[in-house]
């Protein structure tokens, strides 16, 4: 590849601001990120302005005293009381919307698990009937390096994909996260979603809906070793037929047609 | 070595003597193993601004290999060599050290030793009116282990496997497992240096609050107390509360990186989160730890050169006891998206903007401050309304953080390396500065240029801004913290222009930093001796002739009144040094006025 001297090739829409939502969560994070932009914005100008303005109004001039105040007990209160208030706001604001996030997941939603890895994505699909077989983490080793328990007959019909995310457009996918090694970060810039993946734990409270088509990039946020500046995963949002069309290709033959599809359930 | 320059304060009525005398120390005690605290002041300054280059020089790198990820950097492969540099490019692994070390360095040798072992040092006996500290001989220690363990990270570059690569948050597992992080030796030096490190700063903060509760002149009140040495004062309480945590959780991750324990390793029976939870509850008071001196900085300059008593006082007190407080209940802040219980992100979202309020307050009452002033714009005036308006933005933009749902956006991106070097360069460095150019004349009896310094200033400030006020569009724009080559990345690929732009000023900002040294090195080769209270300041080391001898005052002062009594209507000089006896008339008259004042 040449040298890219001031000459990057341009692949993606945006340079200047948050790249184009793809999640419905991503409605309120830019809600909230905009009031603060414009709250601060103000509070920026202001007080920057004021700021200048002094320099300029109060610099020192011939036959002018400074005036002798120490300060000023009700401007006190007023600039105490003000940011108090407006971050009392913004605190019962972002609760709100934190909450509205924090929910479990519709019961209908797609079921997925990300294993991280130095440096890679483990991505398990629940298959036809949308229930992860069990897995442990105190199972995992070189052989089972998600420590799945292959005896659970949820773990039939599920299949595994390495840095290569497919899921479906306008449905509700719930993530579930664990980690083989260090920490890693789920990270999607157009979801506007973070989540550390912590080895020893397991995150289950991650779920949202993608809003659009698109390709993404699933890439590594949390520093997790010297290959970290390049463990990327490709993540993309399809249509619900292009998405049936990708399990059933990968989705393992079945053997023998022994358990009934399970009802769907959630896992909280 | 001279008698103990300890004292009570009911001595100090009886100390009558004019100077010490003492027996011309040799070069040896003189200036290497000193127990006078303004020379250790100024050894500590010396190794910090060391450390600044090459704190600043792995900044550059760091830079270049974002912006310029396949050109080589010319002299690189000559003066680091393999394996880190091959052809003059940085191998990307050795990228993460860099980055790393550049933290450490910043954090740990530069803005702490210089902010607090150098100006705690050099102004608190001064500015209160003690003979030295309370423990001199402790101070050369807490030196000499800091420039231990400066010794000990410096090391660690050419220990097998290379320095620390895991961030300077050093987040476990990837820290305690030799495994994963290839590093292991540099790694546990890391450990065995901040631990060093940490007795420095404690055996610095126990001197410092021992100094500052019991040797205050006699009339030194402590709401008379200039707020340089408030804010060390409360700096010194945090050192004391939090180093030992990082301290201790230091050896924990040396024990389970080389002697086969497992606090952090999840595979072993540990917890990665308890490291983020100990090095965060150091973490976050760290922060304030890092800016307290500054604001006190500031707000010790700024009524100087507006010739205006510093607006509200107390309240200035008051909010930095705040910040003190609230300061230890939001390291959370740092963990929303950790893997840490949901709930506890509400409550250290809830602390979290409540700390914000002190500091609104401190900004505005330097505003307050310049509010029909008299203004004259030198060059440490320059570098210290330059802290306030950089910290009014990095202040505003952690506003983002602190609100958990944009925190899911954010996190981890070049948005919030924007934040902290708006804090951490635009106020931290620009204070140090600010206080450098100030107590120059005291330091060493002659003043800087002023017009080397403005241009220093100006580049500065216009670089700064420069150079990380992109960041925060590159962080919105999805950009990552701590990748060693966006491009390799589809949807970074066209911010690379951005991240060039950034890259250049980032090099004329470093580079500018160089015209401090030469003004530095000219003034003190060629500058004329100046006047011993040049900037007619109020605060007692204004008295002292320069050279100040070892002992400080030939008289222990009486103060009389606070720091800050510039331009009292019905004097004509336009400045009362604390320590200057008022007629009986004059006094009356400045009670009268200071009466109307509020």
């Amino acid at each position: 590849m040449a040298p890219s001297f001031l000459m990057a090739e341009s692949r993606v829409e945006n340079v200047w601001g948050a790249p184009k939502l793809a999640s419905n969560i991503g409605v309120n994070v830019d809600w909230l990120f905009n009031i603060i932009l414009w709250l601060t914005g103000v509070v920026f100008f202001a007080t920057q302005a004021l700021l200048v303005w002094f320099c300029v109004k109060y610099r020192k001039q011939k036959g002018v005293k400074a005036s002798f105040s120490h300060g000023n007990n009700f401007a006190e209160i007023v600039w105490t009381t003000t940011p108090a208030v407006i971050f009392v706001g913004l605190f019962i604001y972002s609760r709100h919307v934190w909450n509205e996030f924090h929910v479990p997941a519709p019961s209908n939603a797609l079921k997925i698990e990300i294993v991280g890895e130095q440096y890679g994505w483990n991505i398990r699909y629940a298959g036809k009937d949308n229930v992860l077989g069990k897995a442990s983490d105190k199972a995992m080793n070189k052989e089972n390096k998600l420590g799945l328990d292959k005896t659970d007959p949820a773990a039939a019909d599920d299949f595994e994909c390495y840095n290569d995310m497919v899921i479906p457009v306008d449905r509700p996918v719930h993530i579930v996260m664990r980690s083989r090694d260090v920490i890693h970060a789920f990270y999607v810039p157009e979801f506007r979603l973070y989540q550390d993946m912590v080895p020893g734990r397991t995150i289950e409270w991650v779920w949202f809906i993608p809003t659009r088509k698109g390709n993404f990039t699933l890439a590594c946020s949390q520093l997790c070793g010297t290959g970290h500046y390049n463990m990327q995963g490709k993540l993309d949002v399809v249509t619900a037929e292009e998405f049936e069309k990708f399990s059933a290709a990968r989705a393992p033959k079945p053997v023998a047609q022994t358990a009934p599809a399970t009802p769907v359930t959630t896992v909280r | 070595m001279s008698t103990a320059p300890a004292e009570t304060s009911s001595a100090h009525h009886h100390h009558d003597e004019t100077h010490h005398h003492e027996p011309e120390l040799n070069f040896f005690w003189k200036y290497i193993f000193s127990t006078d605290h303004k020379m250790i002041g100024l050894q500590y300054f010396w190794t910090s601004l060391a450390f600044l280059f090459l704190g600043g020089g792995l900044a550059l790198l760091v830079r270049w290999k974002i912006a310029f990820p396949e050109v080589p950097f010319p002299i690189l492969s000559w003066v680091i060599g393999a394996p880190y540099v091959v052809d003059g490019i940085i191998q990307p692994g050795f990228y993460n050290m860099f980055f790393t070390m550049h933290a450490t360095i910043m954090v740990f040798f530069v803005i702490m030793p210089a902010l607090i072992g150098g100006f705690g040092n050099f102004l608190i006996p001064l500015q209160i009116g003690a003979r030295d500290m309370a423990f001199p001989i402790l101070n050369g220690v807490s030196y000499w282990l800091y420039l231990l363990s400066g010794i000990m990270i410096c090391a660690s570059f050419i220990v097998p496997g290379g320095a620390a690569n895991s961030g300077w948050t050093s987040y476990a597992p990837l820290s305690a497992v030799e495994q994963y992080n290839l590093t292991a030796n540099g790694q546990a030096l890391w450990c065995l240096s901040i631990f060093v490190n940490g007795l420095a700063s404690i055996a610095g903060a126990v001197n410092y609050i021992t100094t500052v509760i019991n040797m205050r002149a006699p009339g030194m009140k402590m709401l008379r107390m200039p707020l340089t040495v408030w804010s060390l004062f409360i700096t010194a309480i945090l050192l004391l509360l939090a180093v030992p945590i990082l301290s201790a959780a230091g050896v924990m991750l040396c024990l389970d990186l080389k002697m086969g324990t497992s606090f952090f390793i999840p595979s072993k029976g540990g917890d990665a989160l308890l490291w983020q939870h100990l090095f965060w509850f150091f973490g976050h008071p760290e922060v304030y730890i890092m800016i307290l001196p500054a604001m006190g900085i500031v707000s010790e300059i700024m009524p100087v050169f507006a010739r205006k008593p510093i607006f509200g006082y107390k309240a200035m007190v008051y909010a930095m006891a705040a910040i003190a407080v609230i300061g230890f209940v939001v390291w959370g802040h740092h963990m929303f998206v950790s893997g840490m219980s949901l709930t506890l992100s509400v409550i250290f979202t809830a602390s979290t903007m409540l700390i914000a309020v002190p500091s609104a307050i401190k900004v505005f009452n330097w505003l307050g401050t310049l509010w029909r002033g008299s203004i004259t714009f030198t060059t440490p005036m320059l570098f210290s309304i330059g802290f306030v308006s950089m910290f009014i933005i990095g202040g505003l933009s952690g506003i983002f953080m602190a609100s958990t749902p944009v925190d899911l956006f954010i996190h981890h991106t070049y948005f919030i390396v924007a934040h902290i070097h708006y804090v951490l360069f635009g106020g931290s460095i620009m204070s140090l500065f600010a206080g450098l150019y100030f107590w120059f004349p005291k330091m060493f009896g002659k003043k800087l240029d002023e017009g080397l310094g403005k241009i220093h200033f100006v580049l500065t400030f216009l670089f700064m801004n420069l150079t990380f006020f992109p960041m925060h569009n590159l962080g919105m724009a999805g950009m990552m913290r701590r990748i060693a080559d966006p491009t390799l990345y589809e949807h970074l690929r066209n911010l690379q222009p951005i991240n060039q732009f950034v890259t250049i000023c980032a090099f004329i900002l470093g580079f500018s930093q160089l015209i401090f040294f030469y003004n530095a090195y000219r003034t003190l080769r060629r500058g004329k001796k100046c006047e011993k209270n040049p900037w007619h300041a109020n605060t007692l080391e204004w008295s002292l002739e320069y050279p100040i001898g070892h002992g400080n005052f030939p008289k222990i002062p009486t103060v009389y009144r606070g720091a800050y009594e510039y331009s009292v209507p019905g004097f004509a000089q336009d400045y009362i040094p604390q320590d200057q006896k008022l007629s009986q008339e004059e006094e009356s008259r400045l009670q009268k006025a200071m009466a109307s004042s509020h």
